[in-house]
């Protein structure tokens, strides 16, 4: 079986599950939705001082939100004992880890997009312009955070305080995205160009996080 | 520290002169922490064997089936599985031909049986037909469509046997696998196992002496405290 198909198949599966419970993807948005609404409460009134902070604050709420997430992405094989199928399958292990970490990118950038709607409605954020380059930093940030969240994750699966790990070893590992992310998000709102060298770094970056998940995944899951 | 006894010449120079078997186990150590839970296991199994791994609880039966069954590295030794270490880069392929079911039925709950099943037999590279197959084996037709966390613990049981013969494995390990079955299903299996054995396969069991209606196995192996202590042909 070749590795895209392996990849395929857990992409799938994941999604299906994701469907079928709901549980991940609703948690997350209305957990954004709380957090977005407060923001709107606590934040001065002036326009121009929310659009300025509104970068910075966007992806803090989608760190937190993600990592909401990111916990419960293995749910599903350690409550069945389903995580052995994907041990002992016969397969490249890092295709599985490329499959989920797909899924979990698939899942943050819908949380984005929500997020990028809640933006608009509570904070008065516009996005007509701003909306291909905030895209690519979404898409770029929701690939990152998918690449190091879902190995941590599997890192963390038969730890005790899991919650709690996540986030710790997410948080420091992840600063670059969210320096990135942020900063083209708000050039991106300023009507600013992006440099190309942000770009680059940010595609470097997930590249290099989507490697290191690759061939360490193979030790990850084993006890 | 133990002094450690193998060497590795020997072990290689008789895999090169074909003495293979589906499973060589050399000084096998898996430590938990401070708990080592296997200690200097040695064990081989020649293919076409059924075998009983017996022992109380906590003795080390079910470690011993997840370091057959590539679930866990063991701390020390060496294990290959026809003639592949299977912790190694080439571990993907005797992956493959190796079946495991543990004391879960390592199922997706919220899939349903056939769900299960498909996504099995993808990773797996086994057709539909051998899918179709497998579930009349098991006689899972009644219930293929419905969601995992639904069923009870038999068919569960029955699901989980199916995902592991998936594959047409040549080593299958079994852990309590008469488990939540009822009289007529712990038959049937007790039947397939040994036919798995006169087909060539292996089978190594790990069970109670009262778990159900147990063949008539080639081998005994008895686990007391993580050590081997007897090996021998089954009364």
């Amino acid at each position: 079986m070749s590795g895209f198909s392996v990849a395929r198949a857990v992409l799938a599966k994941d999604l299906l599950l994701d469907f079928r419970t709901r549980d991940r993807l609703g948690h997350m948005a209305v957990f954004a939705l709380l957090v977005v609404a407060l923001l709107s409460i606590v934040l001065p009134a002036s326009r121009a001082e929310r659009l300025a902070w509104s970068p910075a604050l966007l992806w803090v709420v989608l760190l937190f939100t993600s990592v909401l997430g990111l916990s419960r992405s293995f749910q599903s094989e350690t409550e069945g004992g389903a995580l052995a199928l994907l041990v002992q399958a016969p397969v490249d292990r890092g295709w599985v880890f490329l499959g989920k970490a797909c899924a979990n990118a698939l899942a943050l950038i819908g949380v984005e997009l929500w997020a990028g709607v809640l933006f608009a409605v509570f904070l008065d954020v516009d996005w007509s312009a701003a909306w291909p380059a905030a895209l690519g930093a979404g898409v770029l940030g929701a690939l990152g955070l998918a690449a190091l969240g879902t190995l941590l994750s599997a890192m963390s699966v038969a730890v005790r305080f899991r919650e709690f790990l996540l986030p710790v070893l997410l948080f420091p590992l992840v600063l670059p995205v969210l320096v990135l992310a942020s900063r083209i998000t708000g050039e991106a709102l300023a009507e600013r160009a992006v440099p190309a060298l942000w770009w680059a770094a940010f595609v470097l970056y997930d590249w290099v996080f989507a490697l290191i998940g690759y061939f360490v995944f193979d030790y990850v899951l084993e006890d | 520290m133990r002094p450690r006894r193998w060497r590795r010449g020997p072990f290689l120079r008789e895999l090169r002169e074909g003495a293979l078997s589906a499973v060589e186990l050399r000084e096998v150590d898996k430590d938990y922490g401070p708990v080592r839970a296997l200690d200097a296991v040695s064990l081989s199994v020649q293919t076409g064997t059924l075998v009983w791994l017996a022992g109380a609880n906590g003795a080390g039966k079910s470690t011993l089936l997840r370091v057959l069954g590539s679930l866990t590295r063991p701390t020390r030794g060496f294990v290959t599985l026809f003639g592949v270490d299977p912790f190694s880069g080439g571990g993907a392929s005797v992956r493959g031909r190796v079946g495991f079911l543990g004391q879960d039925a390592s199922l997706y709950g919220e899939l349903s049986i056939a769900e299960n099943l498909r996504f099995c037999a993808r990773l797996r590279g086994a057709g539909a037909a051998e899918l179709e197959r497998v579930a009349a084996e098991l006689e899972l037709a009644p219930v293929l469509d419905q969601r995992v966390r639904t069923l009870s613990q038999g068919y569960r049981r029955r699901a989980g046997l199916a995902r592991a013969l998936l594959g047409s494995p040549e080593l299958l390990l079994l852990d309590e696998p008469w488990n939540g079955l009822d009289v007529e299903s712990a038959e049937r299996l007790t039947r397939l196992l040994v036919r798995l054995r006169d087909a060539g396969g292996s089978v190594i069991v790990a069970a109670h002496a009262a778990s159900g209606p147990l063949p008539r196995f080639d081998r005994t192996l008895r686990l007391d405290a993580g050590r081997l202590h007897a090996d021998g042909v089954a009364a």
